[in-house]
């Protein structure tokens, strides 16, 4: 009886709440994110044309759809309610928010997926979302200058080649953890892109349910090999 | 600096950038509050409820100054008010990236090349929020439960979830290096070399410290970019 009371309580105080702040922040920001357009048709009269709009929407949705699913549910057990809502508004989350929830939750002292690892986490969370939006912040600004000094070639190379650079970055480190699907991913690429000259969404959904599903063959035979 | 650089780096979208971003302050605020209540509900102390506040800020000194580098890249490629929102909100460089260009080759041109205008760059944008709001309105609708979703989806394994999002990862961004790679150029030295490095410097921190593994991505992107600018 003490414990349906209890179970009552921990509703009340903190889900409820939790799950109230949640669901108000992330779809406001929803709402808000979507201003930039509204900007750019005030003051520019530039809209997006639909055809455009609906074909990268696709090719964005074949890319990372399943993201939105997979990675809440993967992180939830770690991050409890308050840390998800937290966590997927402000993002960066196995590298920096898992770590400050893990970390807090070590020093004080209390166990991981109990109520009290909960709040604990949720304390070092709020933490860590109010020293990277600092950093965020600074380096807006800061960086905006530092932009302005540098040498155009500089520039130049940042404007050209941060996004291939952090792409092969990306891929060179999740090569290491699965090193038999490494070539899997690029050589779909290839053979879509360049052999077969096929459409985006094509290249896309091929490479990415492509690489899924011989990951789910090699998984089955224990053959995943890397870290 | 092109057009539609100039564009994004207008005043009013700094305004805009700065109330998305306030949202996340006042999240964190009302969830500080309503944890620093709950906690002393179930026992916990007052000291150690600011202890787990502390520590959590102490461990993110080192992974929020790595994002400055990466700031840096990402604002000259989409301007210094979408960078700041974007990654104060979602907050993950490479995905922001990738929408922008997979916006770009959805209006039908090269990512910041020719024929990338003001008009891409709404594409671009548009990409780049419709993705974030995918995880925004899911997690805002069905935060409270997950449980039972990542029951179903592990379907009784586990160890499943990682690998599907990795294979997933790979998927994505063997996609987007595939086209580089092809360029045959610049952007190709780019990837070859933000991989390599980003192989060895991980494999560096692994061997000394933990604490180096966040300033991985922006060295690397850091190497990838001299050697393509050397070699492309």
């Amino acid at each position: 009886m003490n414990n349906m009371n209890a179970e009552e309580r921990w509703n009340e105080v903190y889900l409820k709440p939790v799950k109230k702040v949640g669901m108000i922040t992330l779809l406001v920001a929803a709402g808000l994110t979507l201003t930039p357009l509204l900007y750019l048709y005030v003051a520019h009269g530039v809209v997006p044309p639909f055809d455009a709009a609906m074909r990268s929407w696709g090719l964005v949705a074949a890319a990372f759809g399943a993201f939105y699913i997979v990675e809440p549910v993967s992180y939830y057990a770690i991050l409890g309610l308050a840390g998800t809502y937290m966590s997927f508004l402000s993002g960066n989350i196995s590298n920096l928010r898992l770590p400050c929830a893990a970390m807090a939750q070590e020093v004080v002292g209390v166990t991981e997926g109990s109520q009290e690892g909960e709040i604990i986490a949720t304390m070092g969370i709020s933490a860590s979302v109010i020293v990277n939006i600092i950093a965020v912040t600074l380096a807006a600004f800061v960086g905006m200058a530092v932009i302005g000094i540098l040498p155009e070639v500089i520039v130049d190379g940042f404007r050209d080649y941060t996004a291939p650079a952090i792409f092969g970055a990306v891929y060179g480190q999740f090569s290491l953890r699965y090193l038999h699907l490494a070539p899997i991913g690029i050589g779909i690429a290839l053979l879509f892109i360049g052999v077969f000259q096929a459409p985006a969404w094509l290249s896309i959904l091929f490479c990415v349910f492509g690489t899924m599903g011989i990951a789910r063959l090699m998984f089955n035979k224990d053959i995943l090999g890397g870290e | 600096m092109a057009d539609y650089l100039q564009v994004a780096n207008e005043f009013g979208l700094w305004l805009i950038a700065l109330v998305v971003v306030s949202i996340c302050v006042i999240q964190a605020i009302l969830y500080y509050r309503q944890c620093m209540k709950a906690g002393k509900e179930i026992g916990l102390t007052e000291d150690q409820l600011k202890e787990g506040f502390w520590v959590g800020a102490k461990t993110a000194i080192g992974p929020a100054a790595a994002i400055f580098i990466i700031m840096v890249g990402l604002m000259t490629v989409i301007g210094g008010p979408m960078a700041w929102m974007r990654l104060a909100v979602i907050g993950a460089a490479p995905t922001e990236l990738t929408a922008a260009r997979l916006g770009a080759e959805g209006y039908g041109v090269a990512f910041g090349g020719e024929g990338y205008g003001i008009e891409a760059m709404a594409v671009s944008w548009w990409t780049m929020i419709i993705n974030g709001i995918g995880w925004l309105v899911l997690v805002g609708l069905i935060g409270d439960k997950l449980e039972p979703v990542r029951e179903k989806l592990a379907g009784g394994q586990a160890s499943w979830l990682p690998v599907l999002s990795g294979s997933a990862m790979i998927g994505v961004f063997g996609y987007l290096i595939g086209g580089d790679v092809l360029t045959l150029e610049g952007p190709m030295y780019a990837v070859i070399f933000g991989a390599i490095s980003m192989i060895i410097l991980i494999k560096i921190a692994e061997k000394t410290s933990e604490t180096f593994k966040p300033y991985c991505l922006g060295i690397a992107m850091i190497v990838g970019m001299i050697f393509a600018i050397l070699l492309g």
